[in-house]
């Protein structure tokens, strides 16, 4: 992020930023930064709290107007550990959906695959009614369906299936995980009853406790053993966080 | 809790072994007044127009983002899986405050709101980035933008 601010800047665009990791930014020196301490992911904070993004947005833009520079600012907030810090949100969230899982042996890929289908079956119709409510979905390139095909006929066949996008596999394999992430995280928060989790919650329940987690776990398994390089790259990082590991 | 030492580890050592560019000197452009500046959101969260090109790998181009874009056609497609987006699903604007700038615009804080945004694949070397940022500085400038808000992932 540091480096475009000095591309730019010396190019004649005055720029401001928002800066994750301090220590990136005090070792760039780009000419404006406010640090936040908030979580990767969440540059302004909190979703849905206008109040505190409209403060950040701010003190961001007020770095425009100091005389000299570099200048790097930390974001004063009293209130932020209750806003979004992944490390002080309560643990208490359970999702309300509790899946029968294939117990014991996770070695049996037909059972999971089918918790899996039972899973996205079952989930559908809230993604469907979430979708409807809010008018927005953050799900880009695969629709649940084809995403779990495609990671089924992935673990199940013995060659690379088709995927009817132009998308090179190891990027549809990607992608086709962030779309099933978002398609259990909408449909999740759109059941009665529902609050949202937070960030670390929702990773140990997706991680975890269902069927689409262990579904990914083994591509990722399978894709360490391939010998084509971008695949190995997907399962080495692309596909599961380090966190989850 | 983006400091270093407040990541749980393995995503803290590959955080901090992460190359940074280095640069002797740092350009500093002044401009007016806030009130009378127009801002463009330069995001490197690889987000871009649903059914535009996905970002595929470490490349250093950008995506256009036209600033009359609805929440619902914002999409990311960053190579990582490490940063969080729940909050991206809940409020776009936690990446992309695009509705933040419009009320600031409207409220006279800043002068205007830019008509095209951009965003970036922060996962590349900043060094394949340099030619498409230093290319991007024209396109800012015929959108008459004097101020570019960067906001990282």
């Amino acid at each position: 992020m540091g480096g475009l601010a000095h591309y730019l800047e010396a190019e004649g665009i005055p720029t401001t930023q928002i800066s994750l990791i301090r220590e990136h930014t005090e070792f760039i020196r780009p000419p404006r930064a406010l640090w936040v301490p908030f979580e990767l992911g969440r540059p302004l904070g909190a979703p849905d709290n206008p109040e505190l993004q409209r403060r950040i947005l701010l003190s961001a833009l007020e770095l425009l107007e100091a005389p000299a520079g570099p200048v790097l600012v930390d974001f004063p907030d009293e209130k932020i550990e209750s806003v979004t810090d992944g490390l002080h949100e309560p643990e208490g969230w359970a999702c309300p959906v509790s899946f029968a899982l294939v117990p014991g042996d996770e070695t049996d890929i037909e059972k999971m695959v089918s918790a899996f289908r039972r899973e996205v079956t079952e989930l559908r119709p809230w993604y469907d009614i979430g979708l409807e409510r809010r008018g927005r979905t953050a799900v880009g390139n695969f629709d649940a369906i084809s995403a779990s095909e495609l990671f089924i006929g992935y673990l199940l066949g013995r060659t690379l299936p088709a995927s009817d996008t132009n998308l090179p596999f190891p990027v549809a394999l990607r992608l086709a995980s962030q779309d099933l992430k978002a398609f259990y995280f909408e449909a999740v928060i759109a059941r009665p009853g529902a609050t949202a989790p937070g960030s670390n919650a929702f990773n140990r329940w997706f991680w975890q406790e269902t069927a689409v987690g262990k579904i990914l776990k083994a591509v990722k398994e399978r894709c360490l053993g391939e010998s084509d390089k971008a695949l190995r790259l997907a399962g080495t990082l692309l596909l599961v966080p380090m966190s989850q590991a | 809790m983006a400091r270093l030492d407040q990541l749980k580890e393995p995503q803290r050592s590959h955080i901090a072994k992460l190359a940074c560019p280095s640069f002797e000197t740092t350009a500093w452009v002044s401009g007016p007044p806030l009130g009378r500046r127009r801002v463009s959101i330069i995001s490197t969260a690889g987000l871009h127009r649903r059914g535009d090109r996905p970002f595929e790998g470490m490349t250093g181009d950008y995506r256009v983002i036209p600033g009359d874009i609805k929440a619902g056609d914002l999409v990311i497609t960053h190579v990582s899986t490490n940063f969080d987006r729940t909050g991206f699903q809940q409020d776009w604007n936690i990446m992309f405050p695009l509705d933040r700038l419009r009320e600031l615009a409207a409220e006279g804080i800043i002068g205007s709101v830019a008509d095209y945004h951009y965003s970036f694949m922060g996962a590349a070397d900043p060094a394949l980035m340099e030619p498409a940022a230093r290319n991007l500085a024209a396109l800012l400038k015929g959108d008459r933008v004097d101020a570019a808000l960067l906001i990282p992932v």
